[in-house]
């Protein structure tokens, strides 16, 4: 039985029923913040400073997350954490009253970089909610190209956004004793990427200028220009809708693709050497950055890539067609897998707002699933988006995020979950590329200039930050040999003819009709709730990654998964006078999640008055 | 227009913000106005470093760029245009990956476009921001009266830029670590 905090039990059939005798199956715990800040309050007070810091955003361009934390810079321990999505973006309001065909293209708009996941997982929501079933061409299709999106978004990460923060310019600066050892560590993995020692590496990650900085970016427009082949236009694809896609989709497109795809055999090998050289020598160099930003592997995750032979959209078949996917969809509790059915995974979901500037709503409207399976009042399909602007405190509201839970747990999410639970899970279909152990995935790469690989992800015995970004860097070939075994396949589909890419269907006028799209986006989990009324969307509920990463504190008092990792790192950073704190080992954790807004992060050093402010930007979506 | 050099008039701009969305609310009737010959209109929002690949690629470059932006200024009034040249100065290099990082992921800024641009070197001599005071940003499809009311001298302000002996208006000059102007 895969809930243990929700009212959910399981006949011996394995059909779900709501557990009988309890006055109000869905009550929680409402657990005063207010002890929690005058605990610290009086702790600051004991060492005679009070500071009243103005904690509003000071965001360079478009700031819509900053993150708070006080450390204590004598013990080097991080004291608390908020993190508060600062900005209200309404798509879920926009969307209501609205032609269900609108959703696809309004929501892809909710991010700059991961516009076609949201796209796609529109699409997948109309499909479910209207009986929509896509041709195998254009499943294939959609799969080659979020995965594509995927080989955009990786190295953008490891290489624009975290890599800077192994650099050697930002090492110098934070832990400069580390330079030394680099400079007489041999790199491991030479032979793929050519390097001889990490501090060679580490000067080629340098922003701006490193080689490796420039490669990504190149890269970058690799995968962008296949994207485009197909999607029309990044980031935001135009041939995305509900059935398929509205692309002619030939021999010569294939070619085309192919054609970039291959240059990521190579820059896999290359990347995971890299990551692998540098995140060691960290670890091996003090294991005490095994603790930055560390937590235990409580992830979820959608599953991505459907099979054309087991996809039909339909919400009674979701736990056969997603434990078909590429990726699989479940919940990691503690590093074990407790599901890997769609239907468990969507009727865990809750969002609370008791710590979020939204109204309560009222109501219970859907009690349960199509198959029975009890839904909260709490769930996306009974959940309605009320903004309510207020005054930030950290004692009651302080996020425009929500505070999501699966079984009342915050989840994390991530590309790595991704891989996490397919590996573990061992559900993924057997495929010529992957090979999923329990404990690792085996990746096998064709050649191309450099000889074929076995590239090996092992599932890490501590959950923190350089894993995190260790098995980012692995999604680089898992996305890869994702689309090429994908591209094989359309490749034999036209063969044989199968060249339509979609459907017709037709938007009922009357009726209700419900459905959830779950697809990852480039940093992971993305749902999106829909409900149609009568022809309109009467409910649209978009859950992403830094929703749930993101995260304030649940009304019982738990942390979001940022505020979690940044509280157990402990701080690793060189310097003398606590002005010259730059706070890299906060960062770090934070960045490892990408999080999925641009983030301003505030520092305060207790018993100072310095306050470290720094921005960690990735892409533009991740609140409501 | 009878200019023979390269020109490309850009919009940059979130969309329905009102009058912060003058560039993409103008954009098609740019197009059917200016766009010919030697002049290219083009919305610039597809993200600084694609505009870069995208310059690094030409195989004629642009002589002179022109972007059409809505940024609120102090002591302007709502609809009130002035005209920049950008200097090319840089900022910090941390600066710059923060603009590189705000790029990257979607944020659209023609601070960083500019910044960036200026960065991997794609400009050419000549840049101008025609800018619009949009006042305090407001959801919404259409412009304000105020600046709906200047569309005819925007529009005439940027056709004369992007003719080749353009009637020199008052410039000011700009540069790149917050858009303000350069004292000079």
């Amino acid at each position: 039985m895969c809930f243990k905090n929700l009212p959910i039990a399981f006949d011996e059939q394995g059909n779900a029923y709501l557990k009988e005798g309890l006055a109000d199956p869905y009550e929680h715990k409402i657990v005063d913040l207010g002890e929690e800040q005058e605990v610290l309050k009086g702790l600051l007070e004991r060492n005679g400073f009070i500071r009243n810091i103005d904690y509003d955003p000071v965001t360079r361009v478009a700031g819509a997350l900053a993150f708070h934390s006080v450390v204590d810079l004598e013990k080097r321990k991080v004291l608390s954490t908020n993190s508060m999505a600062t900005l209200f973006r309404g798509y879920e309001v926009i969307l209501k009253g609205r032609d269900p065909r609108d959703a696809a293209y309004i929501s892809s708009r909710a991010c700059g970089v991961c516009g076609g996941v949201h796209a796609t997982t529109a699409a997948l929501a109309i499909e479910m909610a209207l009986g929509i079933k896509p041709p195998p061409l254009g499943i294939v299709m959609r799969n080659i190209l979020l995965a594509i999106e995927y080989l955009y978004d990786h190295p953008l990460h490891l290489f624009l956004l975290a890599g800077p923060d192994y650099s050697e310019e930002l090492v110098r600066e934070t832990n400069p004793e580390l330079l030394d050892k680099a400079a007489n560590t041999k790199a491991k993995n030479k032979d793929v990427h050519g390097y001889d020692t990490i501090l060679d590496i580490m000067k080629d990650l340098n922003p701006l200028k490193g080689k490796l900085y420039l490669e990504a970016l190149s890269m970058t427009r690799v995968a962008r220009e296949a994207y485009v082949l197909i999607g029309g236009k990044y980031p935001h694809p135009q041939s995305v809708v509900p059935g398929g896609l509205s692309v002619t989709v030939n021999i010569t497109v294939l070619n085309e693709v192919y054609s970039r795809l291959i240059k990521f055999f190579d820059y896999s090998q290359k990347v995971t050497g890299i990551w692998d050289d540098v995140f060691d020598f960290f670890l091996e160099s003090n294991p005490e950055y095994a603790k930055c930003g560390i937590r235990p592997a409580t992830m979820m995750d959608t599953g991505v890539w459907d099979r054309p032979e087991h996809y039909d959209a339909s919400f009674e078949n979701c736990d056969k067609w997603g434990e078909a996917r590429w990726s699989t969809p479940g919940v990691l509790v503690d590093g074990e897998v407790v599901t890997t059915k769609l239907t468990e995974l969507n009727a865990g979901i809750e969002e609370f707002v008791e710590h979020s500037y939204y109204e309560k709503w009222d109501g219970h409207r859907f009690k349960e699933d199509a198959n029975g399976m009890p839904l909260s009042p709490n769930h996306p399909w009974n959940k309605e988006t009320i903004p309510k602007p207020g005054k930030q405190s950290w004692k009651d509201r302080y996020s425009w995020d929500t505070a999501p839970t699966w079984d009342r747990m915050p989840m994390e999410a991530g590309a790595y979950t991704r891989m996490y639970l397919t590996a573990k899970a061992q559900k993924a279909p057997a495929s010529r590329f992957l090979e999923n152990t329990g404990s690792s995935m085996k990746i096998h790469v064709p050649k191309h200039y450099l000889p074929e690989k076995t590239l090996e992800w092992k599932i890490p015995e501590h959950w923190n930050a350089f894993e995190r970004n260790r098995a980012r860097a692995y999604c680089i070939p898992y996305s890869a040999m994702v689309a090429m075994e994908n591209w094989l396949l359309a490749m034999d589909l036209i063969k044989n003819g199968e060249t339509k890419v979609s459907v017709p269907y037709e938007i009922p006028k009357k009726g209700t009709h419900i459905g959830f799209g779950a697809w990852g986006a480039g940093r992971g989990f993305l749902t999106h709730h829909l409900i149609v009324e009568n022809g309109v969307i009467d409910n649209y509920q978009i859950i992403t990654p830094s929703t749930l990463n993101a995260a304030p504190r649940t009304p019982w008092g738990e942390m979001g998964p940022y505020e979690e990792a940044v509280l157990n790192t402990p701080i690793l950073e060189k310097f003398d006078n606590p002005e010259d704190y730059k706070g890299i080992d906060i960062l770090r954790a934070i960045r490892s999640f990408d999080p999925c807004m641009p983030c301003t992060t505030h520092i305060m050093a207790k018993d100072t008055d310095h306050m470290v402010t720094r921005e960690v930007t990735t892409c533009a979506c991740g609140v409501e | 227009m009878g200019s023979s050099k390269n020109v490309l008039i850009g919009t940059v701009g979130y969309h329905l913000l009102r009058n912060h969305s003058v560039g993409p609310i103008l954009l098609p009737q740019l197009q059917s106005t200016l766009d010919g010959g030697s002049v290219v209109v083009e919305e610039m929002n597809w993200g600084p470093i694609a505009i870069v690949q995208y310059f690094q690629t030409l195989k004629k470059p642009f002589d002179r760029v022109i972007f059409l932006v809505a940024i609120e200024r102090p002591e302007r009034n709502i609809g009130d245009i002035s005209v920049y040249q950008w200097l090319g100065h840089l900022p910090s290099e941390k600066q710059i990956q923060a603009c590189v990082g705000d790029a990257a992921t979607g944020v659209i800024s023609v601070e960083n476009l500019l910044v960036i641009g200026e960065h991997f070197k794609i400009w050419p001599e000549e840049v101008f921001l025609v800018d619009v005071e949009p006042g305090a940003e407001q959801a919404g499809e259409y412009l304000s009266a105020e600046v709906e009311a200047k569309i005819p001298e925007i529009l005439r302000i940027l056709e004369k830029l992007s003719q080749e002996n353009y009637i020199v208006l008052e410039t000011k000059k700009l540069r790149g670590d917050t858009l303000f102007e350069e004292n000079v």
